[in-house]
């Protein structure tokens, strides 16, 4: 009889233990360490052998620092750039070589000085073929880096142009005494070797790493700021799904939690203890009309069926108002926005006339347009696994539908899809890109662009071909002002693309942490001088 | 029986092959390119120097044989495109999470199926056995995500008796081994128990009916004719009679047990297979996407297997068969 007892008195016990562990969520705050919920994982510190994402970019800053960093002030103008591990830097009168001076007692977390030799290293390994970098082509310009002394080093450039300092500046610095162990025909057969050999430069260095699950990551007390970060520990984790994320963060299992789609962050609205940030993810999604296709051909038949759609409405109910209103490759909140720019309004009424006027007529009367002998319908495409541009092709549908337009959205394996974009090989599809502050439009809009490149709409206009190649050459950005402005109306107005609208990232962050600033540029911008209160 | 077990070990492997041949059919003969560059900055040479690095500007037959030759004599299973990854590390790091979770969801579903149906057995047609078999039908037409969504909510979330997500806490690397396996199972025990409910019903109702049958046959009369107490009779002679058909039920649920635990990881934040499978799928890593059906479709096998030669032990006329 005994040992049932004892048996069943170990069970509750055994029960209670675990019962009570999981229940451990309201011991207080350990203030020193911050726990982040991340949708993907970080397989390597290295960003040439991966594809670079803005979040893989926000962790490898933390680790290894960049010679500078971009500013988030894209609103006022051109960007600028803040120094990181680059003290001062100087362009020759040609413009075509770059002095770069390092700032001072820069180490690596293991003790080593981190000098000229490791950019120099870092830019043998960006053009190496055998590292296969997918933005190599960022470093065309750049012929040689030259290295002066142990803190100087030179860019040399075979061209100059405005976005040299972009080529430069942006990548993080590679420590060539662990690194340049490995030859690069090898990086990308072990990207898990960087892990074992990282030293890090940045505020934070490795502490741990589950595969796959999470990254601990602690303060470097080599970092150049001796004050920062103001966190002891930073613990990154992963789920491949947001609802779970925003389910950890609810029963604060979680402190941070990016990427948070538009669903969830009703949830998360108004929570004691919460703060959702809302901002610019410089995104846009738009529709690309084939301009070979008959369908599609005329301008006025585009700038009808931009009347005809109603943005508006997809932005309050598909993204639940966590968009804005697009209208312009340029997106609404960058420098070069034309100020007097007037997006196409919703206005079916319009759109019928003007699609009469261009000699659309519904003669069958089975409610859809035809003009010489045939119907306006057409597949409208998108990838699969965008929920949220599916739900906005229905709406696009019964919007055509009402003017007499048939669309037939599908979706696509982006790996079928993308290749029939680059082709133009489509009716119309719904896509999105990215945007950096470089403004160049010329992979999207150039006539050069059309079969192999990203001018998915196949649109051809001598005049646009001509104001994108004057505002590329221009050293000075600002002085090419007018001709953007007047791209930006060309483009309202011949159609090819449809800008849909411009998504807002979202992000919750737990109320009680201070010095919080996310921003389009990352997620953990400034994580360095987070703290909680 | 050595032959009878190496025969069923060579029906297995073919079995392997057809599988693993099907999923690279099915992945290389689809149209398409994964390497087509999404970035509008990224030139096409680029997207060419890619394809060539994986193979994927070889003629499909050469590279099918490079993969299954790669597979079968390093278990070398390619990189991962997206995260450059050796697929078969990435998949090693993620089955054991995966095998714990399904592990302690069948222990759970058989406690719970077979405790069930011994309790409804014990009272036929009385009204607890009416609400088992109700309570288990229900269980079974319940899709496990939601049940899985409704368990974070309301025993995670709103009564805070277990985590809402992930296997272990933050960082918690740092916790000795006898703190880390309670912080284990503290994170194991709401979705193995919710991943085991999808079956235990249905063990419930073989239980109770393979109970109630062997108390009808000469057995059964005979067993309660020596005067054994009714537990005895229905935990050891009525159970061992049942043993065979709950067997052959553990290999009917180990895909459904691999499957639901794919969609319990995702809303449990689970880091396994799933996780991993689901995170390959968004970003359209093709190797890992094969890896993962391969190694699903190795589990199941491997699941019947054991399955079998336990249940041709309990049964050897299955043998002679």
């Amino acid at each position: 009889m005994i040992p049932v007892v004892a048996m069943r008195l170990l069970a509750a016990a055994g029960l209670a233990a675990i019962l009570g562990w999981g229940c451990a969520s309201d011991t207080p705050r350990d203030t020193t360490r911050l726990t982040v919920g991340m949708r993907f994982e970080y397989p390597t510190p290295n960003e040439l052998i991966v594809q670079q994402t803005l979040g893989h970019k926000a962790i490898t800053s933390q680790l290894l620092l960049p010679l500078m960093e971009e500013e988030p002030d894209y609103r006022e103008g051109p960007p600028s750039w803040r120094p990181a591990l680059a003290e001062t830097w100087e362009f020759s009168e040609d413009r075509l070589v770059l002095t770069v001076r390092l700032r001072p007692g820069a180490v690596w977390s293991d003790g080593q000085p981190l000098t000229a030799s490791d950019v120099r290293f870092t830019w043998q390994a960006q053009t190496d073929p055998d590292v296969a970098w997918i933005h190599s082509y960022a470093k065309e310009a750049i012929t040689d880096v030259e290295v002066v002394d142990e803190r100087t080093v030179r860019f040399h450039f075979s061209r100059a142009s405005p976005t040299q300092l972009a080529d430069v500046a942006p990548e993080a610095v590679l420590p060539q005494h662990a690194w340049a162990q490995r030859p690069f025909a090898e990086w990308r057969g072990d990207p898990g070797w960087f892990f074992e050999r990282l030293v890090a430069s940045g505020p934070f260095r490795l502490e741990n790493r589950t595969p796959g699950r999470e990254l601990v990551l602690g303060r470097n007390p080599d970092y150049l700021e001796a004050d920062l970060p103001r966190l002891q520990r930073v613990v990154l984790r992963t789920a491949a799904d947001g609802a779970a994320l925003t389910t950890q963060l609810l029963a604060g299992e979680l402190d941070v939690v990016t990427g948070i789609g538009a669903a969830d962050a009703q949830r998360i609205e108004g929570r004691t203890g919460l703060r959702l940030y809302a901002y610019s993810s410089r995104q846009y999604t738009f529709v690309s009309w084939n301009t070979g296709r008959s369908s599609f051909e005329d301008a006025a038949t585009r700038r009808a069926l931009a009347l005809a759609v109603d943005r508006q409405a997809i932005v309050d109910t598909v993204w639940r108002g966590y968009a804005r209103v697009g209208s312009s490759p340029i997106l609404s909140d960058v420098w070069a926005r034309d100020p007097e720019f007037e997006p196409w309004p919703h206005d079916p009424e319009a759109a019928r006339t003007i699609l009469a006027a261009a000699g659309w007529r519904d003669l069958d009367g089975d409610g859809v347009l035809e003009r010489n002998g045939e119907p306006f319908r057409f597949e409208l495409a998108t990838f699969a696994g965008a929920a949220a541009r599916w739900d906005a092709m229905q709406m696009i549908q019964a919007d055509l539908r009402a003017v007499g337009i048939d669309a037939q959205p599908r979706r696509f394996d982006p790996n079928v899809l993308l290749p029939r974009l680059l082709g133009n090989d489509f009716d119309a599809a719904v896509s999105g890109f990215a945007i950096d502050t470089s403004l160049d439009l010329r992979p999207t809009f150039h006539s050069e662009s059309i079969g192999g490149g990203h001018n998915y709409a196949g649109y051809a206009n001598p005049e646009v071909d001509a104001l994108l190649e004057s505002v590329a050459a221009r050293l000075d950005p600002v002085a090419g002002l007018e001709d953007l402005h007047r791209l930006q109306r060309i483009l309202r107005d011949d159609q090819p693309i449809l800008v849909l609208w411009e998504p807002l990232t979202l992000a919750a962050f737990n109320e009680d942490l201070e010095s919080v600033e996310p921003n389009a540029l990352s997620p953990l911008a400034n994580l360095q001088e987070w703290a909680w209160r | 029986m050595i032959r009878f077990v190496l025969r069923r070990l060579l029906a297995a492997a073919v079995l392997f092959l057809i599988v693993l041949t099907l999923a690279f059919a099915v992945v290389a003969l689809a149209p398409g390119d994964p390497m087509a560059p999404a970035d509008p900055r990224i030139p096409p040479e680029q997207a060419e120097r890619l394809r060539a690095l994986y193979g994927l500007d070889q003629p499909l037959p050469v590279q099918y044989l490079r993969w299954l030759g790669a597979v079968a004599l390093h278990w070398d299973w390619g990189q991962s495109y997206r995260t450059g990854q050796p697929v078969a590390e990435l998949l090693f790091d993620a089955l054991p999470p995966t095998l714990l979770l399904a592990g302690a969801a069948l222990l759970a579903q058989y406690l719970l199926g077979i405790g069930l149906g011994l309790i409804a057995a014990c009272r036929p047609n009385s009204r607890l056995d009416l609400s088992v078999r109700v309570a288990s039908l229900v269980v079974y037409a319940l899709p496990t995500f939601w049940v899985g969504l409704m368990a974070v909510l309301v025993v995670a979330v709103g009564l805070g008796l277990a985590p809402a997500g992930g296997m272990t806490s933050a960082a918690a690397f740092e916790l000795g081994p006898a703190a880390a396996a309670l912080d284990v199972l503290a994170h194991l025990w709401l979705p193995a128990l919710v991943l085991g409910l999808s079956m235990a019903g249905d063990i419930a109702r073989y239980t109770r009916s393979s109970l109630i049958e062997f108390l009808a046959t000469e057995s059964g009369r005979a067993a309660r004719a020596r005067g054994l107490s009714e537990t005895r009779i229905l935990l050891v002679h009525g159970l061992a009679h049942a043993a065979p058909r709950l067997l052959q039920l553990a290999s009917v649920s180990a895909p459904l047990l691999l499957s639901g635990a794919v969609v319990a990881e995702v809303v449990f934040a689970w880091p396994g297979l799933g996780t991993a499978t689901l995170l390959a799928i968004q970003s359209r890593d093709i190797p890992v996407v094969l890896a993962a059906t391969a190694y699903g479709a190795a589990l199941v096998i491997a699941a019947s297997l054991v399955a079998d030669l336990l249940l041709t032990r309990l049964d050897p006329r299955l043998r002679a068969e």
